[in-house]
């Protein structure tokens, strides 16, 4: 399938450009994302991306919140995919506060993070299939995802939004009926990957439409500063759990997928093998889970971390998402920077979207699996 | 051997008055840039013979002291058996080697993504004439990022081919994570 520009030119043959407005109302851009397409016939011209219509202003608002509130705060982010935003947010406070995490809260952690990073990555598998036309893999993924939220919801009830990691540890613990209901869904898991792919991954017509559509060249995945699975999808191989391991990473054994072309297909496929690569570090975790305290001693419960600044960042299920936190030793962040990792990958939809068809831009969009609570934030 | 110590020698090697950030980033080498002027050079030594292609972050400090109140929507604590609307929690004195002035402190972040290297670029400047170049000559990253700290603070990335607001709504008056920003009513405001 070839999108090149197919502009037929010549005496009386001259095109107006029109104006296309996808968006904000749309589910295909899974929020409300507004993309201004200009078109010359088929073939887009100018692409302007939207966003800001989900902005909260949770920078601002945690200016004036204390700590443990920030941690309800960060939930709202990326929605999806809430552990990590809590680990992220709790990494870069201990970090200002230099606490020692316990063992268990750190397998707990790791557990609950790769977990997140299935659910998620579920998510992205049902919709980009409904983006391109397959129904039916959608529901084969909710109905597994279905599995992980009820665990979550047994461990701290709530589905989505979980503020279950805390500063200094994690809030509830796990008995032996939650891991055995775990490592049950693992099993009941690991078969349902290989019919994703005989549904939808090596599916003749997904291929067609996704294996050269959207590429991103090596080089320009870094210049445009992509991170998480659409990196790996142009063939870097960059993980923050392997280059700066947090919460005992380089202990597990553990591979980072990484595509080939940097097309659509290759953003997919790095996704569903991290949801392989998420199981096997899960099962580790399980399987030599330490005994012991789930809270560092000496957290007070309105902390106030010493004036100083910190850089945390873990690799989120969408791409690095860092914390820039600045304390000025009161019991509220002074500044609180997220570095979104879906508000960087959307920017360069502005410059791949030009000269594809309009048909592609879906496939294009929905490749790069953005949630925009993150990008607004 | 600590392969960011090298970094840092190089950076003030190359640029004569960047020093060493009295407060850094903790963990991480910290550069401070003495004018605006040497952003520039500064970031093509890091691209281009340095190795640092990845521009992970822009963002801004503001530190004119503790957050306007009148910045938030602030209102009553509806519950009958709280005493008095809850207050949200800011100081107003700052802690042991803060001090608060006129200036917003800009903040880039670069990374090699090959040898698992990072850098901290940090950089003064006063609040009421907030201008710097912007990087977006040298990583395509910086595009969004710079609209998103001019739109939230208020700093001009001259250079910036789209300087434009990105998250605020249009009608939306000034600039929200500077700290005496004021929050004014609009139509979103009134319950109906």
């Amino acid at each position: 399938m070839s999108t090149d520009e197919m502009i037929v030119t010549g005496p009386g043959l001259e095109m107006d450009t029109m104006f296309v407005n996808l968006g904000p109302q749309h589910p295909s851009t899974h929020g409300v994302l507004r993309l201004g397409l200009t078109l010359a016939g088929e073939v887009i011209t100018k692409a302007f991306p939207d966003i800001g219509y989900l902005h909260r202003g949770t920078e601002k608002l945690m200016e004036a919140r204390s700590y443990a509130q920030c941690v309800v705060l960060t939930d709202r982010w990326d929605y999806c995919s809430a552990m990590t935003n809590n680990l992220a947010f709790c990494l870069a406070a201990e970090k200002l506060m230099a606490v020692p995490v316990p063992p268990r809260a750190q397998a707990l952690r790791v557990v609950m993070c790769e977990l997140n990073r299935i659910a998620s990555h579920l998510i992205f598998l049902g919709t980009y299939g409904i983006d391109i036309g397959a129904f039916t893999p959608f529901l084969y993924a909710f109905r597994e995802r279905e599995m992980i939220l009820d665990l979550y919801e047994a461990l701290c009830g709530a589905r989505l939004t979980y503020n279950y990691i805390r500063l200094g540890g994690v809030a509830a613990d796990v008995d032996a009926d939650w891991t055995s209901k775990c490592r049950e869904f693992l099993e009941f898991f690991k078969p349902r990957i290989d019919e994703y792919d005989t549904l939808l991954s090596f599916n003749p017509i997904f291929l067609a439409r996704t294996k050269e559509v959207g590429l991103v060249s090596k080089e320009a995945a870094v210049d445009w500063g992509l991170s998480g699975p659409n990196l790996r999808g142009s063939g870097v191989s960059y993980d923050v759990r392997k280059s700066e391991p947090y919460c005992g990473y380089e202990a597990y054994d553990f591979n980072v997928p990484v595509g080939a072309h940097g097309s659509c297909w290759d953003r997919y496929f790095c996704r569903v093998q991290e949801m392989r690569q998420s199981v096997r570090l899960v099962e580790q975790a399980l399987a030599k889970l330490p005994t012991g305290e789930l809270m560092a001693k000496g957290v007070p419960k309105i902390p106030k971390p010493p004036a100083g600044e910190a850089y945390a960042h873990v690799e989120a299920s969408r791409g690095d998402l860092g914390i820039y936190l600045v304390s000025d030793g009161g019991v509220a962040p002074y500044r609180l920077h997220v570095r979104a990792p879906c508000f960087i990958n959307l920017a360069i939809l502005q410059e791949i979207l030009v000269g594809k068809k309009v048909a592609d831009v879906i496939a294009v969009l929905g490749s790069f699996d953005i949630v925009l609570g993150e990008v607004d934030r | 051997m600590n392969p960011s110590a090298d970094v840092v020698a190089r950076l003030l090697a190359a640029v004569p008055k960047a020093t060493a950030a009295a407060a850094p980033v903790k963990d991480y080498p910290t550069v401070r840039l003495a004018a605006p002027a040497d952003l520039l050079p500064a970031a093509r030594l890091l691209k281009g013979e340095l190795g640092f292609t990845y521009l992970e972050m822009v963002t801004a400090v503001d530190w004119l002291g503790p957050v306007s109140l009148g910045g938030f929507v602030c209102r009553g604590n509806p519950n009958p058996l709280s005493r008095k609307p809850a207050a949200p929690p800011v100081s107003p004195v700052p802690g042991p080697g803060i001090s608060y002035r006129p200036v917003l402190d800009l903040l880039w972040s670069f990374g090699d993504l090959g040898e698992n290297r990072k850098v901290f670029l940090r950089l003064e400047v006063p609040r009421d004439r907030a201008e710097v170049p912007s990087l977006t000559g040298l990583f395509s990253a910086a595009d969004w990022q710079e609209r998103e700290a001019f739109d939230l603070f208020g700093i001009r990335f001259s250079g910036h081919p789209n300087l434009i607001k990105i998250l605020t709504p249009d009608f939306l008056k000034g600039h929200p994570l500077r700290k005496d920003y004021i929050h004014q009513e609009d139509e979103y405001d009134v319950d109906r």
